[in-house]
């Protein structure tokens, strides 16, 4: 078993490494999402949401330690940042929110519990924590309730199938290739398979 | 004339010299400013000032600016559309057969997170076209003091990022060999979509070979280390620091002391 | 910095005591078991077929194995007297200066100048000697002052050895270990870097690996070689090693200097050089047409001509040329996001021509494969023909499958059914030694075998009418380059057209009727690769050598004329 307690360099590359890919596949999402706002109106985004949280959903079933998804997410925001994302600084604020979400859910299974239901679980956090926090930023208040119940359900959803299962399909396909030899999860795997 | 563009020349200068931890808490505040304050005329003086400071010190051709601005107001359209459809208290419909929608209170407050979306991606914009990336994770190591582990892991995932695309490229290109089909020049969306594992493979074999070769080299987690060409504060990132909070006050001052219209 | 007893310490600098490498998977040997030491100030030079796990030993030296790559390592290594796992192995790094086999395992991706400083920042010297340090090795290494802002990932494959050897040499730690540090490198670069590796005075450890050493192995004190199965089947002296074992080293598939065929080919007609030769000009040194007896001489001449003729094209390999293929008319060419390298292209490949590509590093060989090949389109001119297969310089970018197998299949020609596609690949992996590999990951192999693998995938499949194989050679040991040589024949008789690109001077010579040779932004000459390798100022021009059987040849000459 990797060493439990701290973070190895690879480890930590990796992380940070994936935070700058998703953040160049967010920054394109951002055009979609754009591009299918101008066209369906404005619940687009609740329905797009879940996509923004896939890294830390990634991350964290690779690492499998404490603060992996969290830091990743952060970590995307800030490269957004720097490759010039539409939302700004502000990104940090909204990165630290949405890995703290999916956070909270591995921690609740004591970063034990990879399993396809825990990763959308994360993916509902997310969209659980990022629905206040936009809710605080843009004054949802004001809003009326039905919206807000539909745009509430919409955001959980994207969380659970944009975020937590695309997360799945990806962390399968990466494993496939044989990158992940020596991570974690690749302990993980060959202990179940043995 | 030529004046003017030896200013612009060392205003450029001074801009990207500036300290970039300077910088992030000047922007940081007009941020936060911003975001607190709830009014349209704040948000167009948060807009026009990084874009001016662009255009006359970095000399950023104005229409790179104008294009900058492209994604922020689709991006803030967004709220706009929310806002005046979605205001609970709107009646929209009402309204739009009495009143005029321009003076509606749901108007002019989704006009206003218009603008500071506009204005949060003008700071930014402003932040990233002048700073370095590499200038300020060494600043962060200096004088945040990020673990240097920490720092260069940044470092490498930001130079990897101009890297996916050769990398792209080269899987393309490996691809239409195989297949024999003809490469177009842009991959398409299908295209794209199939590049992405095999690229987060590339990413994730690259932070595992960067790790040995930054280990080998004698990276340790806690040991002392130089950091050259690390940026300093100098008596100008004061200067700045002033003049861009006291900028700040007085935007502020003129929307609080003139409150009626 | 070392914790030295007081009596001098006489340890040797490294030591590995039988040590036996595994990767978790597959649970099979990778490495050894193996003794080895480097004493203190010694050069020692590790030869070894593909696979016989030099690289693997290398890394488990300062523990990068098993802390960084997963695997299982038995036996005891031992550094500067101390027990090796004892520190991590980023706390190694002032002793020992690593450069592995691949420069971007080296390199860590940022600009030159910081990839220089990195290692001196580590070590916390001051800023200014590190500037300092850093100029020195760029002027050592002749780095140009304007990479100094490049980004190493955007440099050419040679280049990027050079730096990656830069930031190596610039640790200047007591022990320099080097696993094939001029694969890529044009003739002249490798030799400054060989008189780097070796100008420094007797404190300085350096073990080297390497398939082909031709310029550094006088300089070698001793070599130590490794057979298939991972164990030391030969250690001694290179001169001696060299006559001795010649038979062994032939059947292992390791390399051998050339001035070993010529060693042979005198011995037989009784002439024996008295010293072992490393070199052509060794190897003749009692023949001298002046001063040696005219009878020798005459014994000695079929002798050097049957030398010099297995290393030249024979003439009717020019004979056979067929119409044109692929043409490429006042081509320029860019590399991929970089700007035009190469203007003015005028460039024709014929059916069943080899084309030998050379030039200095960053000339644009590889820019003008790709654009040869149809893959990378040209900024301006026009190019027709058939689209070329390409094997790119670095094997990774090859692969696209999951595994060797399916690598070799996803290239296969898609009409033909399934079981002659099985058929033709497994020959193919059982030609180029790689049979019992087949579910193995192609990045999981070693760099030979990699090398291997793509150039078994291109050959086997024989679906391009031009194939361009960009430094087929690099990482290739003796076996491989014998089968390389064959598969390029066998595709030049069916009529396929072959561009290699090399900085093997020898192998141009022999596989290549005719060359290119690119530099300065253009093609400086095209012709009979013979002619082009008699033409000093050319040569020199475009940052090549002279093959090493040239020595022969100029002897044959005064011999002639005496
Ligand atoms: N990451 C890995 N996982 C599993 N097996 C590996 C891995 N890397 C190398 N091997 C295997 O271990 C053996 C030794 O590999 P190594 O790279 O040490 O060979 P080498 O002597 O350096 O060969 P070359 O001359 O081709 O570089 C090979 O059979 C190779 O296939
Ligand atoms: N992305 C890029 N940006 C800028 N310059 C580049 C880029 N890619 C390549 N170059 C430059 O183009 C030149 C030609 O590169 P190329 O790879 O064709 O050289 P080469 O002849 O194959 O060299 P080598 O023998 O070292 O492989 C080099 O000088 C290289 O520095
Ligand atoms: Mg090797
Ligand atoms: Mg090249």
């Amino acid at each position: 078993m990797p060493d439990k307690r701290g973070w190895t360099l690879r480890e930590t590359l990796i992380v940070t490494v994936l935070g700058a890919v998703f953040a160049v596949l967010y920054l394109g999402w951002v055009q979609v999402w754009l591009i299918a706002q101008a066209i369906f109106g404005p619940v687009t985004m609740d329905v797009v949401m879940g996509f923004w949280f896939v890294v830390s959903i990634v991350a964290a079933s690779i690492i499998r330690k404490p603060g992996a998804a969290f830091v990743s997410e952060v970590l995307a925001a800030g490269v957004q940042i720097l490759l010039g994302s539409p939302a700004g600084l502000l990104l940090l604020v909204t990165g630290a929110v949405q890995g703290a979400g999916a956070e909270v859910v591995f921690a609740a299974t004591r970063w034990r519990n990879y399993s396809l239901p825990v990763l959308m679980a994360a993916g509902v956090g997310a969209a659980i924590f990022s629905f206040i926090y936009t809710w605080i930023r843009f004054d949802y208040g004001a809003l009326e309730p039905g919206l807000l119940l539909v745009m509430f359900v919409l955001r959980c959803l994207s969380g659970a199938v944009l975020g937590g299962w695309l997360g799945y399909v990806i962390v399968e396909a990466l494993y496939r290739t044989g990158a992940l030899a020596g991570l974690a999860i690749d302990h993980a795997k060959r202990s179940a398979a043995a | 004339m030529r004046r003017g563009g030896a200013m612009a020349e060392a205003g450029r200068g001074m801009l990207k010299a500036l300290n970039p931890l300077g910088k992030l808490v000047v922007c940081f505040v007009w941020l936060a400013a911003s975001v607190l304050v709830f009014d349209a005329r704040f948000q167009l003086a948060a807009i026009l000032i990084p874009s001016l400071a662009l255009i006359v010190l970095n000399r950023t051709p104005p229409l790179v600016v104008l294009a900058l601005m492209v994604p922020f107001s689709l991006f803030g359209f967004g709220f706009l559309t929310t806002s005046v459809l979605f205001r609970q208290e709107s009646d929209f419909a009402l309204r739009m057969a009495g009143e005029s929608p321009l003076a509606s209170p749901a108007f002019s407050a989704g006009v206003t997170l218009f603008l500071r979306a506009l204005a949060c991606g003008m700071i930014s914009a402003f932040f990233a076209l002048t700073t370095d990336p590499g200038a300020l994770v060494r600043a962060l190591m200096v004088h945040a003091r990020l673990p240097p582990r920490i720092g260069y892991s940044l470092f490498a995932a930001m130079q990897l990022v101009p890297d996916l695309a050769a990398e792209a490229q080269q899987m393309r290109y490996a691809r239409a060999m195989k297949s024999g089909r003809r490469l177009r020049r842009l991959p398409g969306p299908g295209e794209l979509v199939s590049l992405v594992i095999p690229l987060l493979a590339f990413a994730i074999r690259r932070a595992g070979r960067t790790a040995i070769a930054m280990e080998a080299r004698g990276l340790a987690p806690d040991a002392p280390r130089t950091i050259t060409q690390a940026p300093v504060f100098r008596r100008r990132d004061a200067a700045f620091v002033l003049v861009a909070l006291a900028a700040l006050l007085l935007c502020g001052i003129a929307v609080v002391v003139d409150p009626a219209s | 910095m070392l914790s030295d007893p007081q009596p001098p310490d006489t340890s040797p600098a490294a030591e590995w005591r039988e040590v036996e490498v595994s990767y978790p998977f597959p649970k099979q040997r990778a490495a050894g078991p193996v003794s080895l030491s480097i004493g203190r100030g010694e050069r020692v030079l590790l030869l070894g077929p593909s696979g016989s796990g030099k690289s693997t030993l290398l890394l488990t030296l300062t523990g990068l194995i098993p802390g960084s790559i997963p695997a299982s390592v038995d036996g005891e290594i031992r550094l500067f007297g101390e027990d090796a796992a004892k520190r991590k192995a980023w706390d190694w790094a002032s002793h020992v200066a690593q450069y592995f086999q691949d420069a971007d395992q080296t390199l860590c991706g940022m600009r030159v100048e910081d990839e220089l400083a990195f290692p001196l920042e580590n070590r916390a010297l001051p800023e200014d000697r590190i500037a300092a340090h850093v100029t020195c090795i760029m002027q050592r290494v002749g780095l140009p002052d304007t990479w100094r802002n490049r980004r190493s990932t955007t440099l050419s494959g040679g280049e990027r050895q050079l730096v990656a050897l830069a930031a190596t040499l610039v640790q200047d730690a007591p022990l320099f270990v080097a696993d094939e540090p001029t694969a890529h490198l044009a003739p002249e670069a490798a030799g400054r870097l060989h008189a780097l590796l070796t100008e420094d005075g007797p404190d300085r450890s350096v073990l080297i690996v390497d398939h082909r050493l031709e310029g550094l192995i006088h300089s070698v004190d001793r070599m130590v070689v490794l057979g298939r199965d991972g164990s030391i089947i030969a250690e001694g002296h290179p001169r001696n090693v060299f006559r001795e074992r010649r038979d062994l080293l032939i059947s292992q598939g390791i390399w051998c200097p050339v001035s070993c065929a010529l060693d042979a080919h005198l011995s037989e007609a009784g002439l024996e050089p008295p010293v072992a030769p490393l070199s052509v000009e060794e190897a003749l040194a009692h023949l001298d047409p002046e001063a040696a007896p005219r009878e020798d001489l005459a014994k000695a001449r079929p002798a050097v001509e049957a030398f010099v003729a297995a290393s030249t094209p024979s003439t009717s390999d020019a004979a056979s040329i067929g119409p044109a293929l692929v043409e490429l008319r006042a081509a320029e060419c860019a590399p991929f996001l970089g700007p035009t390298v190469l203007r003015d292209i005028d460039l024709t490949v014929h059916e069943g021509e080899i084309l030998g590509v050379l030039g200095a590093n960053g000339a644009g060989k590889s820019t003008l494969g790709l654009c040869l090949s149809g893959l990378l389109p040209l900024k301006a001119g026009r190019r027709k023909g058939a689209p070329g297969g390409v094997a790119f310089q670095r094997p990774e970018n090859q692969f696209t499958g999951g595994t060797v197998i399916e690598e070799v299949l996803s290239a296969m020609p898609r009409g033909m059914n399934k079981a002659e596609k099985a058929e033709r690949a497994a020959r193919a992996l059982a030609d180029w030694g790689l049979a019992g590999f087949e579910l193995r990951h192609p990045l999981e192999l070693s760099q030979g075998q990699k090398r291997k693998l793509v150039l078994a995938t291109l050959t086997a499949s024989d679906r391009w009418p031009l194939l361009i194989l960009d430094e087929p050679m690099a990482g290739l040991d003796a076996r491989g380059v014998a089968t390389l040589v064959a598969e390029i024949r066998m595709l030049r008789d069916r009529g396929r057209a072959v561009a290699v690109i090399t900085h093997d001077m020898d192998l141009a010579l022999r596989l290549c009727p005719r060359s290119i040779v690119v530099g300065e932004g253009k093609i400086l000459a095209d012709g009979p690769t013979r002619q082009l390798m008699q033409d000093c100022a050319l040569l020199k021009r475009a940052g090549l050598a002279e093959p090493s059987c040239a020595g022969a040849v100029r002897w044959l000459k005064r011999v002639a004329a005496c």
